[in-house]
């Protein structure tokens, strides 16, 4: 079935750029050879924190392109977690839904658009209503800041109604109907009526709106656009949306859905200026640990198994403990240091705690919790590539794998493809005996069997060039006795040993542009359409010219990019 | 006699409920859904069908599981040692295979076996690949589910196992893997055991009044949604109707099966060396699943041993269980042992049910349990030579105590079809494509 074309024409777009940032690059911005005339908009020297660059060009958007499909998304376990907090406490205890998030393509907000809630999430999602509802009216301080009036008595439908229409606006991220509220408001008074308490029925108001679809679903569906009669873009109200769980992974704030009732959000400007404002709060700094616990699958560290006997610095903590090194850099990375993210694969800083220090062998920064470490020059670790998160997940219970890292690298790093391994063939690997004692030995017939090369040429070199790293991310010299030999190429690029591994990741082309394929999906919460390739590959190129590799100006620019603001047909 | 069922609509249902009174107790159309339950199976002597599902990951040794002989008389093999003292109560199936492909290695025989179809794999998604059908746990459930408080039931040994029953596309049913969690999910303070005074509670009846307003308050929103959008909303909304039915049925005297009684709270248990004590764990979700089924809080049951590709450390052994299914050499001595260990485990439950009195039978008699896995040799993840065996004889529906070989590689579909019979749901034909069946393995059928 051919689906009618719906294209949309992205008319008159601002090129929006971010004043002050960067961090004092004078990098050059690469002259833009594709013969584009002007960019009329842009106010010159702004691009680099003061460089002279008034001859950059920007790369421009297409002036149409078909926007992919939407679908209404499932809040995660995080989202709700924190929507609750922020609409009835930070103090309340939230239980999960016990339905798990579901990745697609690595990326829980990806899942979050194809999941519902099935019988078990339904009755988590009742006990978890009830139970921070209770909590909301349990203290008069708790009331008074939810209640906007004084009830009059046991009922009292006018107070209730109030009620219902400042917390349901909240939860709801917009104004309820007339019969919205007068449904709701019914629940209240008729549970406060058998219970006998006015609060007891404003428990039930709570717990019916936390357990309606307009909560639990992200029902950003758009509207036919007036100025583009057949093409659909969100509406303000949805945007405000899309800006907070992209920007703060939770609910909207009152000022935010303000802004929407306002009208701001339709212009860039607005849309902008609101984006800034979310990314100066710390709720910005827990969203950006939620992308990168996405991207980098780090959600996966809950349940590392590895044997304690072969890896003494192994215990439970290793995990949550390696995913806290990891989110921490990505942080500093993000909003103290302001760096260029492709420095993540060669930086020798990076965050430890007593126990990631004594597995690194490094003096502990601090004695208490995480702090920010500079390894040693001289050594063998730097960059993500040392981090223990990624290669101890990437590994097998007892023994590190060539394999699984270097299918990490390509997958998720450089957002390529790996085929699945055929079927009906032979996987074993020789065990270590003989000449054949490293994994470099050991793993020389996936490299030279016909059926197994077509793949293990893709994946195990890059993973030999991390076998100086065991199963933990503890660092060794040899393996079984004989020495590792850490050297290979990734595309073409040689490397003498994973630090110059790092380098090359980093250099690679496809490298910087993954952050944006992956970071504008998780904003949109789907894979990209075919017609959209075009408008990531602008993206991609502003990251790199405009942007220096900054991560928070690129959040602003997928935010004011067409594909975060128009949409295509219903799913 | 067996039960009637009355097919009331959930509008008829819940204006009965929200009729007036805040309390449900006496609400006429209740008995009349219910009637199922409670003293019915003093008074005619039948007891309910229950049926569930064994599941490990990472297959078997063929040659070591499948025995030569056919018929009454198969010997006991290796692997099937552990089930000796079972011997009359299952079926060993051997030489079927599972038709619909194999393009996710350890992802496409659970798939092909449980909804004859093959995985929905998605380019590029290695290992994130979800069924495309329900399975068919989930297609009984849909029959039998209402008649009791969990319409079913999925638990896990393994951490982080989610289970693979499946309401469709990307839809889980997940498996709870807390042997604490799930009693208090059973036996917690909804539990009714028989004789117990039905909970009055106006709460109640309010929690069904919310559910209530959340469906009104979604038919307006099912106009606004795409096609897709709209299934899944469905399937929230579903679930939600089960859960307005699951209040009223608290209100309910509970089922009267005499060896119904709440259990004791399970122990807190540790791993040792990093091991996950899977055998104690297994042991304790088998006792607590089984008075579950004997107290008929649920039909349909899952039970997730371990997942499809599981890693899991096994006590004394030196990898985790698939990477020794692909790097220990020779015949796999340590795969050999952990299959042996699964099936030793796989007979406790079994024994578990069995030891259950129902009338002059057993509750094992009163069920169909479906033990099987992802692949039949994990080195190949080859998906002939599929690893089955039935267990119970589903109240005299299904034949046991034999070994059925297929000499011409038939459809595990036709498994499938029979145990969707068994269970008394209606189809005339299971599975898509190469997986398509309309009749059942009539070898097992009686």
């Amino acid at each position: 079935m051919h689906r009618p074309s719906v294209r949309a024409a992205i008319a008159a777009l601002f090129i929006f750029l971010l004043a002050g940032c960067g961090g004092g690059s004078s990098e050059e911005s690469p002259p833009d050879d594709t013969g584009s005339t002007s960019n009329a908009d842009v106010d010159a020297g702004d691009t680099t924190g003061g460089a002279d660059t008034g001859a950059t060009m920007v790369a421009e958007y297409p002036s149409e392109f078909e926007p992919g499909p939407t679908a209404m998304r499932r809040l995660t376990g995080p989202q709700f977690e924190n929507s609750v907090h922020d609409l009835l406490g930070g103090g309340i205890v939230v239980p999960p839904l016990a339905e798990p998030d579901l990745p697609i393509g690595g990326l829980i907000s990806i899942g979050a658009s194809a999941s519902s809630l099935g019988a078990r999430g339904v009755e988590s999602l009742e006990s978890a209503a009830y139970a921070v509802a209770e909590q909301a009216m349990d203290t008069a301080e708790r009331r008074a800041a939810l209640v906007p009036c004084e009830p009059s008595g046991t009922v009292d439908s006018a107070c209730a109604q109030a009620f219902v229409e400042s917390f349901g606006r909240l939860a709801w991220r917009r104004p309820l109907e007339a019969d919205e509220v007068t449904t709701i408001v019914e629940v209240a008074d008729r549970a406060a009526t058998e219970l006998g308490d006015f609060y007891d029925g404003l428990e039930f108001a709570v717990a019916a709106i936390l357990q309606s679809p307009h909560f639990l679903f992200r029902l950003e569906l758009g509207e036919e656009d007036p100025d583009n009669p057949g093409q659909r873009r969100f509406t303000d109200l949805e945007l405000a949306s899309r800006l907070s769980f992209f920007l703060w992974n939770t609910t909207p704030d009152a000022e935010l859905l303000q802004a929407a009732e306002d009208g701001e959000l339709s212009t860039q400007e607005g849309l902008a200026a609101q984006a800034e404002r979310l990314l100066e709060s710390p709720r910005a700094r827990l969203a950006v640990r939620n992308f990168f616990s996405e991207h980098l699958e780090l959600y996966e560290l809950d349940h590392l198994s590895k044997d304690p006997t072969l890896f003494e610095h192994y215990s439970s903590d290793l995990g949550p403990d390696a995913r806290e090194e990891t989110l921490s850099l990505m942080e500093h990375v993000v909003f103290d240091a302001e760096m260029d993210y492709r420095d993540v694969m060669t930086t020798r800083e990076t965050f430890l705690n007593q126990r990631l220090a004594a597995l690194y062998g490094v003096p502990a920064p601090t004695r208490e919790g995480f702090g920010l470490a500079r390894l040693p020059a001289s050594g063998g670790r730097a960059g993500l590539l040392g981090h223990a998160s990624l290669l101890s997940l990437h590994s097998h219970p007892v023994s590190s794998s060539a394999t699984l890292r270097g299918v990490a690298v390509r997958t998720i790093l450089l957002c390529q493809e790996i085929p699945a391994p055929p079927v009906n063939v032979d996987t074993s690997i020789p065990e270590p005996s003989g000449d054949t004692l490293t994994l470099r030995d050991r793993v020389a017939e996936h490299l030279t069997n016909r059926d197994c090369a077509g793949c293990h040429i893709l994946t195990d070199p890059i993973g030999l060039g991390l076998e100086n790293f065991d199963g933990v991310g503890r660092w060794r010299d040899t393996d079984n006795g004989a020495l590792i030999d850490p050297s290979g190429e990734l595309d073409r690029e040689p490397f003498e040993d994973p630090i110059e591994l790092g380098k090359v990741i980093r250099e690679h082309p496809d490298f910087a542009p993954c952050l944006v394929k992956t970071l504008t999906r998780y904003a949109i919460g789907r894979l990209e359409a075919d017609g959209e390739e075009e408008v990531m590959e602008v993206m991609a190129e502003r990251f790199a010219a405009t942007h220096d590799y900054r991560v928070k100006p690129l959040m602003i620019e997928i935010i004011t990019s067409p594909m975060f603001r128009v949409t295509g047909e219903l799913n | 006699m067996s039960s009637k069922k009355y097919k009331l609509s959930r509008r008829t249902f819940l204006r009965g409920m929200l009729g007036g009174s805040a309390i449900a107790l006496g609400l006429p159309p209740l008995e009349a859904f219910f009637n199922a339950n409670g003293t019915a199976y003093a008074v005619d002597g039948t007891f309910p069908k229950r049926f569930g599902l064994f599941f490990w990951g990472n297959g078997v040794l063929p040659d070591r599981w499948v025995p030569t002989m056919t018929g009454e008389e198969w010997e006991l093999t290796e692997q099937l040692t552990p089930l000796a003292s079972l011997r009359r109560d299952i079926t060993v199936l051997t030489g079927l295979e599972v038709k619909t492909g194999n393009p996710v290695p350890h992802g496409s025989g659970p798939p092909g076996l449980l909804t004859g179809d093959g995985p929905l794999d998605r380019t590029g998604d290695f290992g994130n690949s979800t069924f495309k059908l329900p399975t068919i746990d989930q297609l009984m459930a849909d029959e039998i589910g209402g008649e009791t408080l969990f319409r079913s039931l999925e638990v896990g040994v393994e951490q982080g196992t989610t289970g693979l029953s499946h309401n469709g596309p990307d839809s889980i049913n997940p498996a709870e893997t807390s042997p604490a969690a799930l009693f208090e999910r059973l036996f917690g303070a909804e539990f009714r055991a028989p004789g117990d005074e039905p909970i009055i509670d106006p709460k109640l009846s309010l929690r069904r009044s919310v559910l209530d307003s959340v469906m009104d308050d979604s038919d307006r929103l099912r106009q606004r949604l795409g096609a897709n959008d709209r299934i899944r909303l469905e399937q929230h909304l579903a679930a939600v109707r089960d859960l307005e039915l699951r209040i009223a049925r608290i209100e309910e005297d509970p089922p009267n099966l005499a060896a119904c009684a709440r259990p004791d709270a399970p122990p807190q248990l540790m791993d040792t060396d990093g091991r996950p004590p899977m055998r104690e764990r297994s042991r304790v979700m088998s006792d607590l699943v089984t008075m579950a089924m004997a107290c008929d809080l649920t039909r349909v049951l899952s039970f997730w041993f371990t997942r499809p590709v599981s890693n899991v450390l096994f006590p004394d052994i030196t990898a985790g269980h698939h990477q020794l299914t692909h790097d220990e050499p020779g015949d796999q001595p340590q795969v050999n042992r952990i299959v042996i260990s699964i099936m030793e485990d796989f007979a406790y439950f079994l024994e578990s049910l069995r030891s259950v009195p129902e009338g002059d039978g057993t509750l094992l008699d009163n069920s169909i349990i479906l033990g099987t896995s992802d692949v039949s040799y994990a080195r190949t993840h080859q998906i002939d030579e599929y690893p089955i065996i039935l267990a119970g004889s589903g109240c005299g529906t299904l034949r046991q105590g034999f070994h059925y070989r297929s000499t011409t590689q038939e459809n595990t579909s036709l498994v499938s079809f029979s145990l969707l019979r068994a269970m008394g749901v209606p189809v005339s034909e299971f599975g898509v494509g190469p997986g398509r069946v309309t009749q059942g393995l009539s070898a097992i059928e009686s």
